[in-house]
């Protein structure tokens, strides 16, 4: 492996709006996330953390500076190339998990693949392999209305890395569970960086989700406004009250 | 908002595309419906006009039993009657217009109605000439001056006629018009002297009316009309043009119920519409009623409310309709001209437009009911839960209550199928009947929905495993919706099955009598002729012996036809129509081959020469006449009593036939001229011959004639039957049409349930191209289904129909239309790839990013 980053970005700016009226939901940032890395992006909402996780998901196209991913620009893409980078390259764990109720678990998990037109064994033996390590091959056949919020963000996350992307995008992961099944996804997620190498980004305006990542960066109005290494949600709480004095 | 109200008129404004889509059905539905009204109003105007100008100050018209002739001696016998201040004969033919190039051709607006009267009898129509004089003497004629100056005629002007005598010069002396300014589709009138007219029209001893007038009021004209009804033969009818022109409105009745029956076949479809948009309405606000429900709004104020939004939208949708209503009048009355059917300029009633507004907004109203009654049985706590586990759940009793609609429906379509005449009741029962099985069909279909969806989704989901999956899973999580749109959509389709197989087994049955009977070589008949009611295009009197001289026509045969609407051997006295058909037996057993029931063929065609007459199977199982039976002819000419000397097995005019040697024919209906000739060749191989010299006699001195072979005859009598379908394929078209917007409608929603997921879909990598296909699939299942549905009930209705049909006309056997039934399912893929386009780049063009954060 090369020593580029998993994602960089430079003077990343978003603009809504135009004139008088244009507000910078992102103005200038810029960031990399280091290939095997587990960041945490933090900020009050309004902080433009979502925009940002848009803008690496290419959702959505920045209205100027740069993004790239292992090492490629993708800002400037037009629709169809940025709906090929997500179907190749990332991979999305949402806080509503997303998943189509009419499929099954595995049939969920397999869908980007579907999407892709590939219908190999291989594909298949992945997914049922993917299900086993989220912990659900009992659960394969289940429908997502029959399962619990945390075996559905497990689902999510197993169909997230079936394309084996190169970072995988969480937003909110645990904003929709229970104390419990956020404390299985969170350590889910955790192994999966550390004993598999998976790039991953977690935005969430949880301290305590931030401090399972490596890295936490915080993001206010827009740009960034410092980072603390992870670990500790002691130490993300009090950086953010250093941040803003008057939440805390 | 000022008032809860109001809400309906803040729903309405706030979806405008919904709204729109709703209101299609009614836009069409009710602009069928007035385009109907006022073509047939029109056609009522123009009869009218026609009876007006004509007879202008006529009491009494005496003609012969469906306008034939009457003998020359009842003018005397009329003006001898008391209380006749003034009678006159008039004798009529049908000239065609020869261009330039000496061609003549069926067009409408080359025919002229030609009456040849003495010169006092113009008094007695209501014209007035307006330049040049009425013709006096020769080959004179005075034109209407519309109809001359349509075809570029001046006065002094000699044009070229087709006429029964051969093409003639007529010298143009003056133009009249006629102060109803009346429009007959096209068609022209003119006058000429009696004398010559009788030449050229070959009408030498008869009159085809007497018109008279009595010296005072109406009971001397009652009193006059029953005297003259003594005293003439029976076969003589005296009617007032009052009684004349209700005689047509009743002939044309039949006709106007069939295109009210579409027309309102169009508004219901238009009512389904509007009841599967409100259902989809009603679920998809169910959170908001609930909401409704909690501030206190009662059942009834709900169900109010959504009423008022539909009453708007069908006040809305009517009156658009009512402006695409008389566009659509005006092609249907372009329509019935191509048919050569006489309809004048577009005149409207004000009963029209009232009648097709309350219609449309009775049937948006109706439609809504059952929505609307839904709505107001929303809980309140909906307004919490929202549609969560709402999904109606099928109920069974409902498929049960459907499927026992059919067999009822398929009964009326019999009755209808099996009615001698088209009455008001009949058509009414037919419809009813149809109603229900579209209901039914409506009631059964979503338990069907699952398993047809995920039949026809197979191939889908084989080649596209995501999309098509999809596509099949939202068709089927909804059946009811996905049942409503596709049984709109059946509907229109059913019908052109339905009517489609009605024409098909009917040409069918005539082409295969054609093979059968056939032993005839050429054809020799008037451009578009077509046996019916009134003056009919003669062949000139000497066509038939310079023909025969040709060496290689071994037989000339003459066919002369007669309608009737007083058929011999009815029970009752009056209102059996029928076909009166004349030959010369010996001549005519050489080109015929028709299976006769009554003896060898040589043998009834000797009785017919001793005066005996044979008729049609399906007159004889009507009357129970049997050969041998006694029978009565009243004429015009005189009343006969022969017998029956055999039954044909004839489905020509259903079988509802009397044949007779030409002796007879003229003897008691006094026809003296020939509708057709049949030719017979020498030998096979002298036919190319036979037809080379035919056509070079016809061609430069008969151009109102056509020379047919068998082939040409079966094809021609194909294009006719099709074109008279092709009216009512108009209308169904619009209902089709409008169950188009349906599908959109039902896609479009689908599209904002199905938001999210798409979002997903998206993110998830899957370009806009698969998010359409998606959307296309589950239009294409849709439209599948409809047409399934369609060839399927289409086939049952048709097959009601036709039972129906045979039992009056023995002889027609049903045949499935399989090419049309293929192209309504090619109708179906179509439809559902069309209705599918605006959706489908919806979905694809929907924001990722609020497609994933969209509740």
């Amino acid at each position: 492996m090369d020593g580029t980053p998993a994602l960089q970005t430079h003077e990343l700016t978003k603009v809504y709006g135009e004139g008088e009226t244009a507000v910078h939901a992102l103005d200038g940032v810029s960031l990399g996330i280091e290939r095997g890395e587990m960041a945490a992006i933090m900020g009050p909402s309004g902080s433009g953390k979502s925009t940002l996780l848009h803008l690496l998901g290419a959702l959505d196209s920045p209205s100027s500076g740069q993004i790239m991913l292992a090492g490629r620009r993708y800002d400037g893409l037009g629709d169809g190339e940025l709906t090929r980078l997500r179907r190749e390259k990332i991979g999305f764990v949402f806080q509503f998990f997303n998943l189509l109720p009419s499929l099954t678990a595995e049939e969920n998990v397999l869908l980007p693949a579907l999407i892709a037109g590939r219908r190999d064994e291989e594909m298949r033996r992945r997914t049922r392999e993917l299900l086993g390590r989220v912990g659900l091959a009992e659960r394969a056949g289940h429908l997502p209305g029959e399962l619990s919020g945390g075996e559905q963000q497990r689902v999510s996350i197993a169909r997230a890395l079936l394309t084996e992307p190169e970072i995988v995008l969480a937003d909110e992961p645990t904003g929709n569970l229970d104390t419990r099944s956020s404390g299985d996804v969170l350590l889910l997620l955790r192994e999966l960086n550390e004993s598999e190498g998976q790039t991953l980004v977690v935005v969430s305006h949880d301290p305590a989700v931030a401090a399972t990542a490596g890295r936490v960066v915080f993001l206010r109005d827009g740009r960034l406004a410092g980072e603390v290494a992870g670990g500790s949600t002691d130490r993300v709480v009090r950086a953010l009250a250093e941040l803003d004095p008057q939440a805390t | 908002m000022r008032s809860f109200g109001s809400l309906a008129f803040r729903q309405v404004r706030a979806r405008r595309l919904r709204s729109l889509l709703t209101i299609a059905g009614i836009v069409l539905g009710v602009a069928m419906i007035l385009g109907v009204l006022l073509l047939t109003a029109t056609i009522h105007r123009t009869f009218n006009d026609l009876f007006d100008s004509v007879y202008g100050r006529t009491d009494l018209v005496v003609s012969g039993v469906g306008g034939d002739g009457v003998r020359h001696s009842t003018l005397a016998e009329v003006r001898r009657t008391p209380g006749v201040e003034m009678a006159e004969g008039v004798v009529f033919s049908i000239f065609t217009l020869v261009d330039r190039s000496g061609a003549a051709s069926s067009d409408a607006a080359q025919q002229l109605n030609v009456a040849g009267e003495s010169a006092r009898a113009a008094e007695l129509a209501d014209a007035r000439t307006v330049a040049g004089r009425r013709p006096h003497h020769g080959l004179e004629v005075d034109l209407q001056r519309s109809w001359a100056d349509a075809n570029q005629i001046d006065l002094g002007d000699r044009v070229r006629l087709a006429t029964p005598a051969g093409v003639k010069r007529l010298r143009v002396v003056g133009l009249f018009q006629f102060s109803s300014g009346l429009d007959f589709g096209g068609q022209g009138f003119a006058t000429m002297p009696l004398g010559p007219a009788r030449r050229v029209m070959d009408r030498p001893r008869v009159w085809d009316e007497v018109d008279l007038v009595v010296s005072g009021g109406e009971e001397t004209i009652s009193r006059v009309q029953d005297d003259l009804r003594h005293r003439l033969p029976e076969g003589v009818q005296v009617e007032t043009p009052g009684q004349k022109s209700a005689d047509v409105e009743s002939q044309l009745q039949g006709f106007n119920a069939i295109l009210y029956f579409f027309a309102a076949m169009a508004l219901f479809v238009g009512g389904f519409l509007i009841f599967n948009s409100f259902n989809m309405t009603v679920f998809q606000r169910t959170r908001e009623i609930g909401m409704l429900r909690t501030l206190g709004a009662g059942r009834w104020r709900i169900t109010g409310s959504v009423l008022r939004e539909a009453a708007l939208l069908g006040v809305l949708g009517a009156s658009i309709g009512l402006g695409l209503g008389v566009v659509l009048a005006l092609g249907l009355i372009e329509l019935m001209r191509t048919l050569d059917f006489p309809v004048g300029k577009l005149s409207f009633t004000p009963f029209a437009p009232v009648a097709a507004l309350a219609t449309g907004l009775i049937t948006a109203v109706l439609g809504a009911l059952y929505p609307a009654r839904r709505a107001g049985r929303t809980s309140p706590i909906r307004a919490v839960l929202g549609t969560e586990g709402l999904r109606a759940k099928l109920r069974p009793r409902r498929a049960v209550a459907g499927a026992a609609l059919i067999p009822p429906g398929l009964a009326g379509a019999f009755w209808l199928g099996a009615a001698d005449e088209t009455t008001t009741i009949v058509a009414a029962a037919g419809m009813l009947g149809t109603l229900a099985i579209f209901f039914g069909i409506a009631m059964v279909a979503p338990f069907v929905i699952r398993p047809l969806v995920r039949a026809l989704s197979w191939p889908f989901r084989r080649l596209f495993p995501v999309e098509g999956r999809l596509a099949a899973d939202a068709a089927r999580s909804d059946p009811g919706r996905t049942a409503a749109t596709a049984t709109a959509l059946m509907v229109g389709l059913a019908l052109v099955v339905a009517v489609n197989s009605l024409g098909s087994s009917f040409l069918r049955t005539i082409s295969d009598e054609f093979d059968r009977s056939f032993a005839r070589d050429l054809t020799v008949q008037p451009h578009g002729f077509v046996p019916g009611q009134g003056p009919q295009q003669t062949i000139a009197k000497g066509l038939r012996d310079r023909l025969a001289l040709i060496p290689e026509a071994k037989v000339v045969a003459r066919e002369r036809f007669l309608f009737t609407t007083d058929l011999p051997g009815s029970p009752k006295k009056k209102g059996s129509d029928g076909l009166l058909l004349g030959f010369d037996p010996a001549q005519y057993e050489q080109v015929d081959q028709t299976d006769v029931e009554g003896g060898s063929r040589a043998q009834v065609f000797a009785r017919m020469e001793r005066g005996w007459v044979t008729i049609g199977r399906g007159w004889a199982d009507e009357t129970g006449l049997g050969v041998g039976d006694p029978i009565t002819l009243r004429g015009p000419s005189g009343t006969r009593r022969t017998r029956v000397a055999g039954v044909v097995d004839t489905v020509v005019f259903g079988g509802q036939t009397v044949s007779m040697s030409l002796s007879t024919m003229r003897g008691a209906y006094g026809v003296t001229a020939d509708s057709e000739l049949a030719l017979k060749a020498t030998s096979a191989a002298a036919r190319p011959t036979l037809r080379r010299r035919v056509e070079r006699i016809v061609n430069r001195d008969y151009p109102n004639l056509a020379v047919l072979s068998n082939e040409e005859l079966k094809s021609k009598v194909e294009d006719q039957v099709n074109q008279q379908f092709g009216i009512f394929y108009a209308i169904v078209g619009v209902a089709i049409f409008a169950s188009l917007f349906g599908i959109v409608n039902t896609l479009t929603m689908s599209v904002i349930e199905r938001t999210r997921e798409i979002g997903v879909l998206r993110a998830l990598g899957a370009s806009r191209w698969q998010v359409r296909r998606s959307i296309a699939d589950e239009s294409l299942v849709i439209g599948l289904i409809g047409a399934l549905l369609g060839i399927a009930v289409g086939t049952g209705l048709g097959y009601a129909l036709l039972e129906g049909l045979s039992s009056g006309i023995p002889g027609v056997e049903y045949r499935p239309p399989l090419s049309t039934m293929v192209y309504v399912g090619l109708a179906g893929i179509v439809l559902g790839l069309v209705a599918s386009i605006l959706p489908a780049r919806r979905a694809a063009r929907l924001d990722v990013i609020r497609a994933i954060s969209y509740e």
